[in-house]
């Protein structure tokens, strides 16, 4: 089992759950609003439309001091005890001093190696591919699980849920839950095999099963959780916790995955605008890492109205925040795409090449793609991921600066933006994917090619070679 | 700026000690406080819920509109009770379903529903399916609106409708469903009344289901 890290006490972490300051739940979501208003006038921390990847190494900085202060101002809510984590900054910059500066996945000629990226990194980010638990039904899960994992990109996967087991619906704490997860297991693994990948690793090897007990039944090497593999633990609202994934931490400090840290705030929502926002996401990070001893990060805010990460005011967020880290934190994070738009779609390639552009330059790893706003059954596939995976090794190859990235994604926002309240759907999988051969249609193929000509008159290379992935040797 | 106009900009502004200072001015002025409420406070409450669908505003800014409008509706209370010139709120039983404790989306439900005057019931999240059918016993509401973000959860909506009709209660009760995995489509297939893609929209159905547009 590789070793894990130095983290904060868990056992004190939940001592101060049960013992913190206690707060009502709705006087704690008041005051984050709050405080993040203040932080952001006080760090004068301001959005600008016209600059989505801002070049300004001081504002980046200000972020992280800001989520500094919001951090330790705020504390962590526990929603079982309903009292405040609190930490002191001391606590706070021996975690930080004390994060992996490395995280291995995979095994054998899969291994992949994570590692701290920086601002205009001329490193290609790792991909984890995923198709971020879209809805699926049996029978299709395995070939769209194979259409992502047989990408040549896809350092890591993970794969769709499904809704329903034999028949019957898959009902949070139900016994079906804990057969599906098992089986949601079993075949994530089945895929990687059959797509000729049999030690590649699945960062995130449940979402059809929600519950810990469900999650924790499916954590065997039997049926294909291998040491390498990892599960995501999600903070549950802005800055919240609470048991159910406290014991799934409990779990899995004592198991052989890697553990990852999700964190989802809606901008617009409690802390605010893209600032308060930007903040909060930020600050999200240091309790992954001291909350639950997370090895890495997954950062995916979304738009409170248009539930994804692309629009204007998102990319300029996923930007400052990837800057703050790449500048002040040897943290590992990836940057979660949420699309607006659906598969086979131009609107979907221009958010997808956005988003790519924004966070490989900002300093993320990249973790393609929900589409469609990650709600619409069926329709997810591996060509978007590709299609984000090949955005961010060319922009990380090509050395495109913030300033050339900003005016690149300026133009790809601007024809796209006026769409997001009705972005398009687009195509189911077998709509867009010869199922048989799991590979994309000539219609979608021809798509890609077609915007990536679009992109190169926009300055973007989108015809540089991409170099061969290096795995193995971890 | 009259009277009135200033009760709506005070709840724009989210200012609560003014909304007290300014419900007292319009009873000693005679102002009948349906009247006042229709059109100072919950004039200013639309606004807010049209700046905050075109996100100029956030929910921070929402919930100082909602709770200034509350201080301002609270001073007229006594007065709507004895002069009985408002209509009678229509009531909703709100919460996020069984096994589910994503709640954030309710919650902008539930403010944005008050301060369209609905009287709210929130049960909170993770509420059993036979909570939802004890409370809509107990309390008779026009609507009860669920929510779910997981589709391992809104899987207990159909349960809940199921429920609801083996307990005699559904013909008595609409039943609105909403949460990011919950498409109009579904909704309508499990037999719900009505679906809400966003917070404004979940207004408008709970208008249309209770006959007030």
């Amino acid at each position: 089992m590789a070793e894990k890290g130095t983290f904060f006490d868990f056992i004190e972490v939940i001592r101060r759950a049960e013992s913190g300051e206690p707060i009502k739940e709705a006087e704690y979501d008041r005051k984050m609003g709050r405080l993040a208003l203040d932080v952001v006038k006080r760090y004068e921390i301001r959005y600008t439309p016209e600059q989505v990847i801002p070049e300004d190494d001081g504002l980046a900085d200000r972020v992280f001091e800001g989520a500094v202060s919001l951090f330790l101002d705020l504390g962590v809510y526990c929603t079982d005890t309903q009292r405040t984590i609190r930490f002191t900054r001391e606590e706070l910059d021996w975690a930080l001093s004390h994060a992996p500066k490395e995280v291995l996945y995979g095994r054998e000629e899969e291994t992949v190696t994570l590692f701290p990226r920086k601002v205009e990194d001329r490193r290609p980010p790792v991909c984890l591919f995923s198709a971020v638990g879209a809805p699926v039904s049996e029978e299709s899960f395995v070939p769209i699980a194979r259409s992502y994992v047989q990408e040549p990109l896809a350092d890591t996967y993970s794969g769709p849920l499904i809704t329903s087991y034999q028949g019957l619906a898959v009902t949070s704490g139900s016994p079906v839950e804990v057969e599906a997860a098992i089986w949601n297991t079993r075949m994530l693994r089945e895929a990687a095999v059959q797509a000729g990948r049999p030690n590649i690793g699945i960062h995130n090897f449940q979402s059809t099963g929600e519950r810990t007990d469900a999650t924790i039944a499916s954590a065997q090497e039997s049926f294909g959780a291998y040491p390498g593999d990892g599960l995501l633990v999600a903070a549950i609202a802005e800055m919240k916790v609470d048991f159910e994934r406290l014991k799934k931490v409990a779990f899995l400090r004592h198991s052989p995955y890697v553990q990852g840290g999700l964190y989802g705030p809606l901008m617009g929502g409690y802390a605010g605008g893209p600032e308060g926002t930007a903040i909060c996401l930020l600050a999200h990070h240091f309790l992954g890492l001291l909350v639950y001893s997370a090895q890495r990060h997954n950062a995916f805010p979304i738009h409170i109205h248009h539930v994804c990460n692309t629009t204007r005011e998102m990319l300029w967020l996923v930007s400052v925040v990837g800057q703050a880290l790449a500048r002040n934190t040897d943290l590992i994070s990836a940057a979660n795409a949420f699309m607006a738009a659906g598969p086979c779609t131009e609107m979907v390639v221009d958010e997808l090449c956005a988003h790519a552009i924004a966070a490989t330059v900002s300093g993320w790893h990249l973790n393609p793609a929900a589409v469609a706003k990650n709600r619409h059954p069926f329709r997810c596939s591996g060509m978007e991921c590709r299609i984000h995976a090949e955005v961010g090794h060319r922009t990380a190859l090509s050395g495109l600066t913030r300033k050339e990235a900003n005016r690149i994604v300026l133009r790809l926002v601007s024809s796209y933006e006026k769409q997001m309240a009705d972005a398009p759907i687009g195509k189911t999988f077998a709509e867009c994917y010869d199922v048989e051969r799991v590979k994309p249609t000539d219609e979608y193929e021809s798509l890609y090619e077609k915007k990536k000509r679009e992109w190169q008159s926009l300055g973007f290379d989108a015809s540089l070679p991409i170099q061969k992935k290096e795995r193995g040797g971890g | 700026m009259g009277l009135l106009e200033e009760m709506a900009k005070v709840v724009i502004e989210g200012d609560e000690e003014r909304a007290v200072l300014l419900a007292r001015q319009a009873l000693d002025e005679g102002l009948d406080p349906a009247f006042a409420i229709e059109k100072g406070f919950a004039k200013g409450m639309n606004e807010v819920g049209r700046l905050f669908e075109s996100l100029e505003i956030f929910l921070p800014q929402v919930i100082l509109s909602a709770d200034a409008m509350a201080r301002g509706i609270e001073v007229f209370r006594a007065h709507l009770e004895t002069k009985g010139t408002r209509k009678p709120d229509k009531t909703v039983v709100l919460g996020t379903i069984q096994g589910d404790v994503h709640d954030i989306g309710k919650n902008i439900v539930r403010i944005m529903l008050e301060c369209n005057g609905f009287t709210v019931h929130d049960l909170g999240r993770d509420v059993a399916v036979s909570h939802f059918v004890e409370k809509v016993r107990e309390l008779s509401p026009d609507i009860v609106g669920v929510s779910a973000l997981m589709t391992t959860t809104m899987v207990h909506m159909p349960r809940l409708i199921e429920t609801l009709k083996e307990e005699g209660l559904r013909d008595k009760v609409k039943v609105m469903v909403g949460g990011a995995p919950v498409l109009p489509d579904w909704a309508s297939w499990i037999g719900a009344d009505g679906c809400g893609k966003s917070a404004m929209e979940a207004v408008a159905v709970a208008k249309r289901l209770t006959g007030l547009e």
